[in-house]
């Protein structure tokens, strides 16, 4: 099948099309374009109202004042994604140490973060490239 | 066989969470037609199902492949464990049509013999891997991929068994196909090392999969054909891969390519094989693949290719 030996090439070209696509003209930060402080402080609110309520994970936050947490997260989540703002909190290798948190708890953490972003309105895209940034805190978090 | 390798893992649920685990949806690939996670025809570093450093995960697999004169079934079953270790058996059963082995008899016989029964070959694969270090999907601040290492054992049940003509008669004792096509031996162990990473939001925000696996095998035709040649009965290694672009959080498209080192060559002679596939997964529980897969030549079939289905279900 000729035809067939295409294919690895038409997926290369695909993905050519999608990369130039992403270089496009103008220079927003991802965070200017999904809406800034707004859109982050909602998808942390209801993913922090989730969280809390959580069977599993909800405990790790008793105590924790969920507006403390949410501008926290919304700070960091700015500065990573290329917002204005500067995270000076505690690091999160410090704010996590001595809690053990599981893998299997990050997991569900994770979800409910991917889980908001959805509900407030993001694009998949625009998941994706948030994730991307967030991925790395595993290791500042778990089994600490 | 399968039966008797997983009862002894039931045991092993009570240790931990037994569900299909809390990894991020589509991470854990699908089980490919040897049984082991990764693409449809080649291994992937990350262990296959959902689970976390706390968690065991159970799956069973059907697939089918249809190529003409030959068809591919398979079943299989895998246990994961706490990220690190994933264990597989799977039964493959390879149709060969009345045609074929008539065609065979026909160019043995001189055209004398021109009638034969269909057959089969079954052969049994137990794999396991076992992932050494680097974490392919939350590691998004380097290009490190997750390594693993994994092996596939393999058994063909039907080396010797002979082919019978539709009066019952048996030309051949004791000479199945794949003896009869030259090779050595029934039985062999496939090495493997996969390099597979995750691209959060690459390309243009998707997710990109990129796999390589490099196999350390004496397989012909995945073992199907039996292992090794007379002549040339020295592992080699191939090489495999795929790309794949989750384009939505439930649905993956890719291609994949796995090279075969023609050991036995005349009838038998192998080429690379490719596939382009697109997976669903709904949920966690359940993924359904179809695929495109070009084998090249099979004996007696130049140029063969087909569709792919397969249902991988966790739990």
């Amino acid at each position: 099948m000729k035809l067939l030996k295409c294919i690895p090439i038409a997926v290369l070209a695909l993905l050519n099309i999608l990369l130039s696509g992403c270089a496009s003209t103008e220079k927003q930060s991802l965070y200017d374009e999904i809406g800034g402080h707004k859109t982050l402080n909602t998808v942390y609110g209801v993913a922090i109202t989730r969280i809390y309520t959580d069977p599993v994970i909800g405990h790790y936050f008793k105590g924790v004042p969920k507006k403390h947490l949410r501008d926290q997260l919304v700070l960091q989540t700015c500065e990573l994604i290329g917002g204005p703002c500067e995270y000076d909190g505690k690091t999160m290798l410090e704010s996590h140490k001595g809690l053990n948190i599981k893998e299997r708890e990050f997991y569900i953490l994770v979800e409910y973060v991917q889980g908001a972003m959805r509900d407030v309105g993001l694009t998949y895209q625009q998941e994706n490239r948030i994730l991307k940034k967030l991925a790395p805190i595993k290791y500042e978090t778990v089994y600490l | 066989m399968i039966k008797r390798l997983l009862l002894p893992l039931l045991f092993l649920s009570p240790l931990a969470n037994a569900d299909s685990g809390s990894r991020l949806i589509a991470s854990g690939g699908i089980n490919g037609f040897e049984g082991t996670a990764g693409g449809g025809i080649t291994p992937w570093a990350f262990i296959g199902g959902y689970t976390s450093k706390e968690e065991v995960n159970y799956s069973a697999n059907v697939q089918y492949l249809s190529l003409n004169d030959y068809s591919l079934t398979t079943a299989g079953a895998g246990i994961s464990l706490f990220d690190r270790v994933e264990i597989s058996v799977q039964r493959q059963r390879l149709d060969i049509s009345a045609g074929l082995t008539s065609n065979v008899f026909a160019l043995l016989t001189d055209g004398a013999v021109t009638n034969a029964n269909s057959t089969t070959i079954e052969q049994d694969i137990v794999g396991a891997k076992v992932k050494l270090f680097g974490d392919g999907v939350f590691t998004q601040n380097s290009w490190a991929p997750q390594i693993a290492l994994g092996a596939q054992y393999k058994k063909n049940r039907d080396f010797d068994s002979s082919l019978s003509l539709p009066d019952g008669t048996v030309p051949l004792p004791e000479v199945g196909v794949p003896l009869l096509l030259g090779a050595k031996n029934d039985s062999g162990t496939d090495i493997y090392l996969s390099a597979t990473k995750l691209w959060l939001g690459t390309p243009s925000g998707y997710n990109l999969l990129t796999n390589l696996t490099a196999r350390y095998t004496k397989a012909n035709v995945f073992g199907l054909l039996g292992f090794g040649a007379e002549g040339n009965n020295n592992a080699e290694v191939e090489w495999e891969g795929s790309v794949a672009v989750l384009i939505s959080p439930t649905t993956a498209i890719g291609t994949e390519f796995r090279t075969q080192t023609n050991r036995l060559g005349g009838l038998a002679e192998e080429d690379t094989v490719i596939d382009a596939f697109i997976a669903y997964f709904p949920n966690k529980s359940i993924s359904i693949t179809a695929a495109y897969v070009d084998l090249g030549n099979l004996p007696l079939q130049e140029s063969t290719s087909g569709f792919y289905l397969t249902v991988n279900g966790n739990f």
